[in-house]
């Protein structure tokens, strides 16, 4: 899964795996409740959340932020097609909102992990990922996790310590290397490196309309620290 | 049946109208002063970087993305009315073309942007800092002489 969240973790990675390993487009989210959108790829319009496949792999991309009001219908929609396809798992990628994330280089870029199921955590630990224990996730990662708890789906997000709010192609990076290292892909993450200067300047617009859509789903919740223990 | 809705339509229908109303035109409001203009600005040969200003009970700190940029072109002045001003020279030209935008014209070399600080700070203590592609202003804020109360 690659949709705009914070530092637009997901959608640079998962833009990246598409093009590295070639996948092709299968199918697409089609939706009254989105915005009026039809995005041009050489002068033909397409939907802005995509559905990429390759062998196994299936990958969910958006072209746009999603506008609050949809994530709901939207994660419970990608729960209930993926179980209908009999997806075996669900990975999603994207950042943890980190204050100091301006201190940190790449190589000590830290990644955590949530699961829906107690067998998908039993897998983030056999992958080595330390799972978030407690606090608050937001957004439609958050969602997405608990329709697959409730349909007993195994997924797991992905989250790599980020910026909040301008585009970090270095924590996408740290995400493409575990998830690809994870599904015994071969992905190489040095172009996705070396662009990441014009990457950011290529994702202002997007990121500007995402951080406005966080803002209302009161993103910065994830900061919050939570009353029991 | 005019009646009856009236009826229906008790306080708290009413104060839930009200947020919804309040609601939906905050985020009008929100779009017409964010979204409604573009990043770019082909007169100036420019774009708007990402700006976020973060507020610590010392200081505001303003934070701009400024990829591919000269960092020795950066260049902050304070205009009056609390506004800085914020520009810089990219180390290439891009152009429409290399968005794959081919029903527009214009290139733009640099970044500008004006950013309004909503708090009294001390623009002559600013301090600034460019690293890895970020510029990091930080402004003191201005204090009133406050009154000291002993707590008992």
């Amino acid at each position: 899964m690659g949709l705009p969240d914070v530092g637009l973790v997901g959608v640079i990675a998962t833009t990246h795996i598409v093009s590295a390993l070639g996948m092709e487009e299968a199918a697409s989210v089609e939706s009254e409740l989105m915005p009026p959108i039809a995005v041009l790829h050489d002068g033909l319009p397409h939907s802005p959340i995509r559905i990429f496949h390759k062998d196994t792999v299936l990958a969910v991309l958006s072209e746009t932020a999603i506008p609050a009001p949809v994530v709901q219908p939207l994660a419970k929609a990608l729960v209930d097609w993926s179980k209908n396809r009999s997806v075996k798992m669900v990975i999603s990628l994207g950042g943890l909102p980190t204050p100091e994330r301006q201190e940190l280089t790449l190589e000590n870029i830290r990644i955590f992990g949530a699961a829906s199921t107690p067998t998908a955590l039993e897998m983030l630990k056999n992958w080595d990922v330390e799972a978030l224990k407690r606090g608050f996730m937001v957004g439609p990662y958050a969602l997405i996790l608990r329709y697959a708890a409730e349909s007993g789906l195994d997924a797991i997000a992905l989250l790599a310590q980020s910026f909040y709010e301008y585009p970090d192609p270095e924590a996408a990076a740290v995400v493409v290397s575990r998830v690809t290292e994870m599904l015994n892909l071969k992905v190489d993450v040095s172009e996705l490196l070396k662009k990441g200067e014009e990457i950011r300047l290529r994702a202002r617009d997007v990121m500007r309309r995402t951080q406005q859509e966080l803002n209302r789903m009161k993103k910065s919740q994830e900061y919050d620290l939570p009353l029991y223990v | 049946m005019v009646w009856e809705r009236r009826r229906r339509r008790d306080i708290f229908d009413i104060i839930d109208e009200y947020f919804e109303e309040m609601e939906r035109a905050s985020r009008e409001l929100f779009e017409s002063l964010l979204g409604g203009r573009p990043s770019w600005d082909v007169s100036e040969r420019c774009l708007e970087p990402l700006t976020n200003i973060h507020i610590t009970p010392d200081e505001v700190i303003v934070r701009v993305d400024l990829p591919m940029v000269k960092p020795e072109s950066i260049k902050v002045r304070a205009l009056g009315g609390n506004v800085l001003e914020v520009s810089a020279d990219m180390n290439r030209t891009i152009s429409f073309n290399d968005f794959g935008i081919t029903h527009r014209r214009g290139e733009f070399c640099g970044f500008k942007t004006k950013i309004r600080i909503p708090l009294p700070v001390d623009m002559e203590k600013m301090t600034t800092k460019f690293a890895r592609g970020f510029l990091e202003i930080r402004l003191p804020r201005k204090r009133r002489e406050g009154v000291r109360i002993p707590v008992e």
